[in-house]
């Protein structure tokens, strides 16, 4: 049996629980083992991230990525900001998507000669979660003090686009040029559905409140990522629109690093590069049998990770999330769809995942509405404080209405075996290259991928680009 | 239904007077007055938005003495009219419209139809907005607009205004980018089928 993958580290935050309260980790219980992904599906790609070169290999790449962009429209007299987002930093330990940023800065600087380059970096809805990043990370020293957290109830500023009025953050726009820094692994794809993946924050970390209620709520579950075309298709946003630079990210760590002035084109090699390196991984997911699922990670409930992959998508597994004739089982919309009764306004709206039998929160954040997840599987959140820590949170007052508390890790998983029947576990634990599961889970997983492999392969991956208009030979050229 | 259990407090020798925190507060419950901020403790929701966005974290949220709840109770009396408002602002009565709240339409639509014609007065009289503060305003600007209501803007940036719906896309528009994927007509059916649901 392997030893298990070391975990993601817990981090200080205002919106976790004190890391010195997290006594025992997922991983260190008995019978968990951990399978990697190129294990799983040897035609993973290698990364250049986790690797011996450590960051300097992000700085390299970031470097070579950059040649073949133009920076001639910016001059030393302009002003830049470089747009991040929260993501990037939850990925890998943040390290990897805080050299990148370093690296755009200096290299804008080294080609350009234009020295006022700062950093506007957006949040979800924990409102001063980059703030912690680029103290963390020490980015407002390396960027001169110009380096700010922005949120979607700061200043706005309307911009007319093709839909109509829509509203971005002032702050993220008040240079001549924004650059647009990014990361690939296809994350909330609940929400994007895979479609426009790389021009998502333009409808999100960089968007007003209105701009953000109007992806959720206004635009459907297929349509809500137009909001961010919308925006950037805009005559204000093309004008200051310089550059993109994305973490390209597979399952397994980061693969490299693309830069292009064209988002499209950029956009199309993520969404292509996505469905291939997270179509597999998230398709065996769906084929697991019951199992005991563990949130052990410095991120809200859904975003937590295991092999590169939220919990919301396992949430989610049951429905092939790539294909747009389906409905996914979690988004807001169908969140909205579920009326008093507790079932669903429509037949439409798919379960929850029913392999989800029960799941151990016994680190996660606060700071995302997440009752949801509490409300549809069987939860036990290990500790008083973070079962407080939840109850504070304005968007959370109903989370432990849902919920029970066991003392400890120990006690909560015993239940849990006693209660679900299975020994199977899938922990959400952001270990880096792999997964931490129980060794019967392990054996499954390895059972089952060459079949997914297969059927990913040969049955699924042409209905997933020929529905997102992308021709894969055209894409090679 | 919003339970309130915490309250905004300033330390006042920390507060620099730069009136973020009133710009940003979904129910108008703090305002710089003298240079320094001060909180209606009546009013308060404990959202932390003010919390969140002070320059020099000169705001906490405690615990209140006087826990509360927010909801919007809805005569039996009005149900077919806010039902009507519901849906003629493309809404289920019992869909979700805060996910934070859990806060329904009916009950945004009785609030409305009672005489509370601001976000504002919505969030204070229903708690709908003081969770995330994020992903609510659009349902609530819509069921004012079905109601033929034209809120008054609050002096911060609270919000800025109402913004399309699916029903609002150009036929142009749907047929350029539906082959990249967006699917706006199956989405419009799957809402239409929700708003005429029967419960
Ligand atoms: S945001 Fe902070 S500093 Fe500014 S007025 Fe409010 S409490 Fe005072
Ligand atoms: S922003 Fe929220 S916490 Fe602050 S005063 Fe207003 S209601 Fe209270």
């Amino acid at each position: 049996m392997r030893k298990p993958i070391p975990p993601a580290k817990p981090k200080k935050s205002q919106y976790g629980i004190d890391p010195n309260l997290l006594k025992k980790r997922m991983a260190e219980l008995p019978g968990i083992t951990s399978v990697t992904v190129k294990e799983l599906f040897p035609d993973t790609p290698d990364v250049i991230y986790p690797s011996e070169a450590g960051k300097e290999a992000i700085r390299e790449a970031t470097i070579k990525s950059l040649e073949n962009v133009d920076m001639s429209m910016i001059k030393p007299e302009n002003s830049v900001n470089i747009c991040a987002s929260h993501h990037g930093f939850t990925l890998l330990g943040g390290e990897a998507y805080t050299e990148m940023l370093k690296t755009v800065r200096d290299e804008i600087i080294r080609r350009t000669g234009c020295r006022n380059v700062r950093l506007r970096a957006g949040v979800g809805m924990r409102l001063r979660e980059t703030e912690e990043y680029i103290k963390a990370f020490k980015l407002d020293e390396y960027f001169e003090g110009k380096a700010k957290g922005v949120a979607p109830i700061d200043k706005g500023i309307p911009i007319e686009t093709e839909i109509g009025t829509l509203y971005g953050l002032n702050a993220i726009y008040d240079a001549d040029f924004v650059v647009h820094c990014h990361n690939s692994d296809v994350r909330e794809v609940h929400f994007h559905r895979q479609v426009d993946r790389a021009v998502k924050p333009f409808g999100m970390s960089y968007a007003r409140a209105e701009t953000r209620s109007t992806y959720h709520q206004n635009l459907g579950p297929r349509g809500a990522n137009f909001t961010a075309r919308a925006i950037f298709n805009s005559e204000f946003v093309q004008k200051k629109f310089a550059f993109a630079t994305f973490l390209n990210m597979s399952p397994a760590g980061v693969v490299g690093v693309v830069s292009d002035n064209d988002l499209y084109k950029l956009n199309e090699k993520l969404t292509f590069d996505g469905l291939k390196y997270y179509g597999k991984i998230i398709t065996l997911f769906g084929q697991l049998s019951d199992c005991i699922v563990g949130l052990d990670f410095p991120c809200p409930v859904p975003y937590v990770f295991a092999s590169g992959v939220i919990y919301a998508n396992f949430v989610s597994a049951n429905v092939d999330l790539f294909n747009l004739e389906s409905l996914a089982p979690y988004t807001w919309y169908t969140e909205s769809f579920y009326g008093k009764d507790g079932k669903p306004l429509i037949p439409e709206i798919p379960p929850v995942n029913p392999k989800i039998k029960m799941v151990i929160h016994n680190y996660a954040w606060s700071g995302y509405p997440s009752a949801f997840f509490s409300t549809h599987t069987p939860t036990i959140v290990v500790g008083r404080e973070q079962a407080d820590l939840m109850s504070r949170c304005p968007m959370n007052a109903k989370y432990m209405d849902h919920a029970v508390i066991a003392d400890t890790l120990d006690a909560a998983m015993e239940f849990a075996y006693k209660v679900t029947g299975t020994d199977k576990v899938l922990i959400f634990d952001g270990a880096a290259g792999g997964i931490n599961v129980s060794e019967s889970l392990a054996k499954e997983m390895l059972e089952k991928a060459p079949i997914v492999a297969e059927k990913v392969d040969n049955e699924l991956m042409p209905i997933w680009l020929k529905q997102r208009g992308i021709d894969p030979l055209a894409l090679a050229k | 239904m919003r339970r309130v259990s915490l309250l905004a407090k300033v330390d006042l020798d920390t507060c620099i007077g730069c009136k973020t925190c009133e710009r940003v507060c979904p129910t108008l419950s703090i305002k710089v007055k003298d240079r320094k901020a001060v909180v209606d403790e009546q009013r308060c929701t404990g959202c932390g938005g003010c919390e969140q966005r002070c320059p020099v974290f000169a705001i906490k949220l405690v615990e209140r003495d006087d826990p509360y709840t927010i909801e919007f109770k809805i005569v039996p009396e009005m149900k077919d009219k806010v039902d009507e408002l519901c849906r003629k602002a493309k809404f289920h009565p019992e869909q979700i419209i805060c996910y934070c709240t859990e806060t329904r339409a009916e009950e945004v639509a009785a609030a409305v139809l009672a005489g509370n014609d601001t976000p504002e007065k919505i969030s204070a009289a229903t708690g709908i907005r003081t969770g995330c503060k994020i992903e609510c305003i659009q349902p609530i600007l819509r069921i004012l607009n079905a109601a033929g209501i034209t809120p008054e803007k609050p002096e911060g940036y609270q919000w800025y205004g109402l913004t399309p719906t699916l029903w609002d896309i150009n036929e142009d528009v749907k047929k350029r980018y539906s082959d990249g994927g967006f699917r706006f007509d199956d989405d419009i059916e799957v809402f239409e089928k929700v708003i005429n649901a029967k419960k």
